[in-house]
């Protein structure tokens, strides 16, 4: 039975393979990734044997211990895999719960993740070989690593699955993955504050004081503990360790025996009553698209998930500028045309978000124009007050009302620089998006490397076409104020010009290569 | 109430309708005629390209080869010419089930260029013709698999179109409503409208239509009236016949040894 599941799980990951060249590709990269990365933390750890200070190897490896451990826990919760060894699709096999959990356990022990923790956790062994009681005390601790992490991974992916199995759960996770980044936020400036050449080594140290005696760091701290000869700390640690090991294990078993019987969970249906965004558009079918792009907008986990991260961005940004020093006084200029650039390219892949829904569009024989327009106008009327108010508040931190009118147009401009270019990406280059009703945060599994090209491209030509805009704007602002003059008339023409050549094109490629769009949907879903 | 053959007009002419996907070859010159005022069935083994033959018809895959003409329109020379009189039930793509009910009756009627006062008209006499009302402000996507081929069905016939190309009408809708929605077709081609529609169910089809073609492998192995395809026994016998008989249930007899 255990060759079997083995046996299983190897097949899985080799008929990933089996796919199109770019999502191998994608694949191998990643491969290729997670055995750079072992390769460097190996040599790391082998180095750290040759370190005489103890406890500073002990410290730094708690922390990014617990960190490694935290990755198992949090990324299946955050991203909704889709796991394809989930408990319940053994139900009907009648295989005695005992052996399918260690199975599957044992099973989940083979993939990227999993291989590279093994090997690095094997080398934290040579790192404390220092006399056969460490040795022999990281041996066992090692073995712990990676039970822990591994099983840890299974039981929250299966929690995950388990929980999140209704749709509005599934868009619910969205909104607890945002909340985890916000709260992480001050976590990451607080750390970027500290003066890491100087208070580095003590700052870890204090971290590592109560981490080592939480699950998430004993077993790491054990080992080290030992070669500081703090037998009793390390016997105490590896205690704890053993002992949260052994409830993970029985919580997985429990795990297993409640999902083999129990169903899918049922939703309950809200009401929504008329006819919402339809009944306040004029007739028609750009009208129409519109409404349900607005109606989609509100109700789609997908798009109030990237709305929410607009905002975000910028915050982030101007606090890694202010640390690195940057003039306060000109980066109050910044975040507006930030947040409009996120806000234009947000709709570079609307047309997959769609899925086979699309088949309405085509049936009906919808102009493609129409389809481009109606996708835009959420953008535009989240836009305009955007910028009515941004530029505002940009303009009275920056403290000089002379910049108004090319605040203004900069703004605007990249904002429709970003919704031109959206228009033609998303009916020339539709890329895997996550599909209807499920998580904001889960990407489609063969999402290639065409998928970032697409992205990085549609985002840098913004950029690149905005430039003379920002050109005009930065003469203004450090050479003479004359050419302040320059970036709404630039802004005007270059936005304007590439939204009507945008929908316009947009529109012919939609119209002509409706079925090839048809036929992408197809696949993808 | 068959239509008369000679003299009826042709709606719908598919000629050496063609489709590969690689290696394999999903549809293989299929060639139909289908007459004003017919009900028209097509059935086939799972994986026999019915539904790529009614997606290349409705405008939604582009085929390989072959012509589709509705009323003499080529539906792929001039598609938004030819879309505007067809009606489309895909099968097994999704829908926009963010809208409610409600919506998508509304969304695809006025894709079909309807006014907002006829689509709302029509939009209840569909939900009560359907026993949609009570679900018409919930979210599609949490109907049921019956429910939402019903609205599907709904909004395909919002627009009155003459030709009503159906894939797996039925599949999943229980009997009340599939007989309600059966009546409501056959009124429907009383009055000179047009039903294509694919099924598995053999009973339904001679029950329901006119006339009938059998494809198999992506060819059409049979089609004409009803009575001509089954030639006196029954659409099942003549359908298992040429999708290559029953496989004979040899060698199974460790089945009826019950292993505990």
């Amino acid at each position: 039975m255990v060759a079997q599941f083995l046996g299983l799980k190897l097949r899985l990951m080799a008929n990933t393979f089996r796919r199109s060249p770019w999502q191998v590709f994608g694949l191998v990269i990643g491969l290729l990734y997670g055995m750079f990365l072992a390769v460097f933390v190996v040599l790391a750890l082998l180095g750290a044997r040759f370190v005489g200070d103890v406890e500073l190897i002990r410290n730094i490896l708690v922390v990014l211990g617990a960190l490694v451990m935290l990755g198992f826990v949090l990324l299946p919760l955050i991203f909704g895999v889709d796991d394809t060894l989930d408990p319940r699709r053994f139900s009907l096999y009648g295989i005695p719960n005992l052996h399918l959990a260690s199975n599957l356990a044992l099973a989940a022990l083979i993939g990227t993740p999993s291989l590279v923790l093994t090997v690095c956790s094997l080398a934290t062994v040579v790192t404390w070989s220092r006399n056969f009681g460490t040795t022999l005390i990281a041996l066992v601790c090692a073995v712990i690593v990676v039970l822990t992490c591994v099983l840890s991974a299974r039981v929250t992916t299966s929690i995950a699955a388990f929980l999140l199995s209704t749709r509005r759960a599934r868009e619910f996770s969205g909104a607890i993955g945002i909340l985890v980044l916000v709260m992480l936020s001050p976590v990451i400036v607080l750390l970027a504050t500290v003066n890491w050449a100087r208070d580095g080594v003590t700052v870890i140290a204090n971290i590592e004081s109560w981490l080592s005696w939480t699950p998430l760091g004993a077993m790491w701290a054990v080992p080290g503990d030992a070669a500081a000869g703090a037998w009793g700390v390390a016997l105490i640690k590896l205690l704890i360790a053993l002992g949260f090991l052994g409830l993970l294990w029985l919580g997985w078993m429990a795990l297993v025996a409640k999902m083999l019987v129990t169903p899918h969970r049922e939703a309950q249906a809200k009401a929504y009553a008329g006819l919402g965004w339809f009944s306040r558009v004029p007739a028609g079918a750009t009208a129409a698209i519109a409404a349900r792009c607005l109606t989609y907008w509100g109700r789609d986990a997908r798009y109030w998930v990237s709305l929410v991260m607009i905002p975000l961005v910028p915050v982030v940004m101007v606090v890694a500028l202010l640390i690195a020093g940057a003039p306060g006084h000109y980066i109050a200029l910044l975040p507006l045309p930030v947040m409009c650039l996120f806000l234009g390219w947000m709709i570079h892949n609307d047309l997959a978000y769609d899925s086979t829904a699309i088949w309405l569009h085509l049936a009906s024989g919808t102009h493609g124009i129409a389809d481009r327009i109606g996708r835009i106008v959420p953008v535009v009327l989240i836009g305009i007050p955007l910028i009515a108010v941004g530029s505002i508040v940009t303009v009275y931190v920056y403290g000089d009302w002379v910049v108004l009118p090319s605040v203004i147009g900069l703004s605007a401009a990249v904002l429709l620089i970003g919704i031109g270019l959206s228009s033609i990406s998303s009916a020339v280059f539709p890329y895997p998006a996550s599909k209807p009703g499920d998580s904001a945060f889960s990407q489609p599994q063969n999402l290639g490397a065409s998928a970032a090209l697409v992205q990085s491209i549609s985002f840098f030509a913004v950029i690149v076409l905005s430039a003379p805009i920002i050109v005009f704007m930065a003469l203004g602002l450090f050479v003479s104020p004359e050419w302040l003059i320059g970036t709404p008339i630039a802004a005007g023409i270059i936005g304007v010009g590439v939204l009507v050549a945008g929908v316009y094109l947009g529109g012919w490629v939609f119209d002509r290569r409706a079925p090839e769009l048809m036929a992408f949907a197809t696949r993808n879903d | 109430m068959a239509p008369n053959r000679e003299t009826a007009k042709v709606v719908l002419s598919i000629s050496g309708l063609v489709k590969h996907f690689g290696e394999n070859t999903a549809v293989d010159g299929v060639a139909l005629d289908v007459h004003e005022g017919s009900f028209y069935g097509i059935v086939g083994p799972n994986g026999a390209g019915k539904t790529t033959t009614l997606s290349m018809v409705t405008g939604l895959l582009r085929p390989d080869g072959g012509t589709v003409t509705v009323h003499d329109v080529n539906v792929w020379k001039h598609p938004s010419k030819a879309k505007r009189s067809i009606g489309v039930l895909p099968d097994r793509l999704r829908l926009f089930d963010r809208l409610t009910g409600a919506q998508l009756l509304y969304y695809s009627g006025t894709l079909r260029g309807l006014d907002a006062d006829t689509v709302r008209d029509r939009a209840g006499d569909l939900a009560s013709a359907f026993g949609l009302e009570d679900a018409l402000n919930r979210l599609v996507a949490d109907y049921s698999a019956g429910m939402t081929k019903k609205i599907a069905l709904a909004a395909a016939m919002i627009h009155s179109p003459r030709l009503l190309v159906l894939d797996e009408p039925f599949e999943s809708v229980d009997p009340v409503s599939a007989a309600n929605v059966i009546e409501i077709l056959q009124k429907y081609v009383a009055a000179g409208g047009t039903v294509v529609l694919s099924s598995h169910g053999m009973d339904l089809i001679q029950r329901v239509c006119d006339s009938v073609a059998i494809i198999v492998q992506g060819k059409v192995l049979a089609s004409g009236s009803v009575d001509e395809v089954r030639a006196g026994g029954t659409l099942e016998d003549r359908f298992v016949e040429l999708a290559g008989g029953r496989k004979a249930a040899e060698g199974m007899e460790w089945l009826h040894s019950f292993s505990d």
